[in-house]
């Protein structure tokens, strides 16, 4: 009997010294120089909140993960809804324009918004064919540019965690509702939106976390000119060499997506969201 | 319909397919500048042009070798990750308690975690092992990135998988790599491909750490697009686009007649 359980431990051992080896050391190793390079102690992160670049850094991130939440989690809510209320085959055909800009590559959709967004994309010289404007708007390497590109993006993740949380709610409440005479709008606001909160949280917090941490969107529409974290870090390592400054905000950045994943797995609805169910 | 009608059903329904719009009308915009007759990124202007499709083709514009360089990492990174995402999912869940419990955290946590960390840090160890821009590091980077997807896969399949399986097979006498081989294995292939697929993909899109452990010897198909991005002049950017963006299409068409034909089947 012992033998079963030894074979079934050993197999998972490969797969556990690679996620070790190749995965928590190289991390672990970032948060050590944080704190080591050039030399011991919390020199880095002292010169981390007294340097200007790095906070005006920090207060973009917050403020584009913020607005692409809000704005994703809104949004990806009106589809979802949407589409649980369709016939199967309307619902085949929304759930298809979903996947297609789910699966293809993020490079391909940065892409596109660029061809479409910048000072001679199709927008801008579409409306001035049309005499709508005179001069092209700047609507690319800018704020603008960079949240439509991350909702964009993120829309997907968000509208299949929602579909897949409403079609989960007993319908058979809403008739019940129905029939004790409530209209639309009051079964939207006290049956449906209360029953959907766990979905919405979950959305919410996976939009944000993504978004904290983004680096290709924000690096490719906002082309250095609206600098999140993630390029800033990437610009530490890859041009200026320092080593410092890139180990000590992952180390930040780490620490706040960490805290944020562990305050939302309190929340019991969360955890049941998150974790795999107990085998039997 | 009545006035409160409409603005309470039809006015979020005509919002849902606005967003559906949004979400898949900007992509179309590749196909147009694909077919462009000229040498920089617009709209056709006297007429259409393959040109830039047949730039694809050419070996030494670099976009060949690039697919090539990209399928090749990612067909080992599938090979690897689905090899050791069954052996761990498989022996998690016969063996259960706290190890296999604390490593799948571990495991999954590239999900959660931002890929700039991990970029960061696998930097820094390559670097030592000079194993920079080297198609081992590249391919065992894509591997751990991969493995959550294979495990969540994997582990899909088998929690619908009955442990009296199991028990009926080892009373029977059945040796533990028989059981793993004919009882268990057997029962999860739709799971093992599923994660062998998506840990394909994950691969094949493989940008951001990618980015950061290849320089001019390993140049894969993301990396060979994020440069051209930069430069945001050549068409045949927009032609690959278009090239990914078709296969895309085909291969959910295809999974919509397969999941359609198997319900068929069962009714």
């Amino acid at each position: 009997m012992r033998n079963f359980k030894t074979t079934a431990l050993l197999l998972t051992v490969p797969a556990s010294l690679m996620a070790i080896g190749l995965y928590a050391a190289p991390i672990l190793q970032v948060l050590a120089l944080s704190l080591t390079e050039p030399k011991f102690g919390l020199a880095n992160y002292q010169g981390l909140f007294a340097n200007a670049a790095v906070g005006r850094v920090v207060m973009t991130t917050v403020k584009v993960s913020v607005m692409t939440t809000v704005l994703t989690v809104l949004a990806s809510y009106i589809v979802a809804f949407a589409i649980i209320h369709m016939s199967a085959g309307w619902r085949r055909i929304s759930l298809f324009l979903v996947l297609v800009p789910f699966w293809i590559s993020v490079l391909v959709r940065a892409f596109s918004w660029i061809t479409i967004l910048r000072r001679r994309g199709v927008l801008n010289s579409t409306l001035m064919d049309m005499g709508v404007i005179s001069t092209p708007l700047d609507l690319v390497y800018n704020l603008f540019g960079v949240t439509v590109g991350m909702v964009h993006y993120m829309m997907p993740f968000a509208i299949l965690l929602l579909y897949a949380n409403l079609s989960d709610i007993d319908r058979r409440i809403m008739q019940a509702a129905r029939s004790l005479g409530a209209r639309p709008a009051t079964i939207f606001w006290r049956v449906w939106l209360p029953l959907s909160l766990p979905g919405i949280a979950l959305a919410t917090l996976f939009v944000f976390v993504f978004s904290l941490g983004f680096l290709v969107t924000p690096a490719l529409l906002g082309a250095g000119k609206t600098l999140m974290i993630a390029e800033y870090i990437s610009v530490q390592i890859s041009s200026t060499s320092r080593w410092d400054l890139a180990t000590s905000l992952s180390t930040m950045l780490l620490l706040v997506v960490g805290v944020i994943v562990f305050a939302a797995m309190r929340s019991p609805a969360l955890r049941a969201a998150f974790v795999a169910r107990p085998q039997q | 319909m009545k006035p409160r009608r409409i603005i309470e059903v039809g006015l979020p329904r005509f919002l849902a397919w606005c967003l559906l719009g949004f979400l898949f009308v900007p992509i179309l915009v590749v196909i147009p500048v694909a077919l462009t007759d000229r040498d920089y990124l617009s709209l056709p202007q006297d007429g259409v042009s393959m040109q830039h499709f047949a730039a694809l083709a050419d070996w030494s514009k670099g976009w060949l070798p690039s697919m090539l360089t990209s399928a090749g990492i990612a067909l080992a990174c599938a090979a690897i990750a689905t090899a050791l995402g069954v052996a761990f999912a498989v022996g998690a869940w016969a063996a259960g308690g706290w190890w296999p419990s604390l490593m799948r955290i571990l495991l999954l946590s590239p999900m959660i975690v931002p890929p700039i960390i991990y970029a960061v840090g696998m930097v820094k160890l390559w670097a030592r092992l000079s194993l920079l821009d080297s198609y081992t590091g590249v391919v065992l980077v894509h591997v751990v990135l991969a493995l959550p997807l294979t495990v969540l896969a994997i582990g899909a399949s088998l929690s619908n998988l009955d442990q009296r399986l199991v028990q009926a097979a080892r009373s029977l006498g059945a040796r533990p790599m028989t059981v793993f081989g004919k009882v268990i294995l057997p029962n999860i292939v739709p799971g093992v491909a599923a994660g062998a697929l998506l840990a394909f993909v994950a691969s094949w899109d493989e940008i951001t750490v990618t980015l950061f452990i290849t320089g001019r010897a390993v140049v894969t198909l993301p990396r060979r697009i994020w440069t051209s991005i930069q430069d945001a002049v050549d068409p045949a950017l927009a032609a690959i686009a278009t090239v990914l963006l078709v296969v895309t299409v085909l291969a959910l068409v295809a999974r919509a007649l397969i999941e359609h034909r198997q319900q068929m089947r069962k009714s």
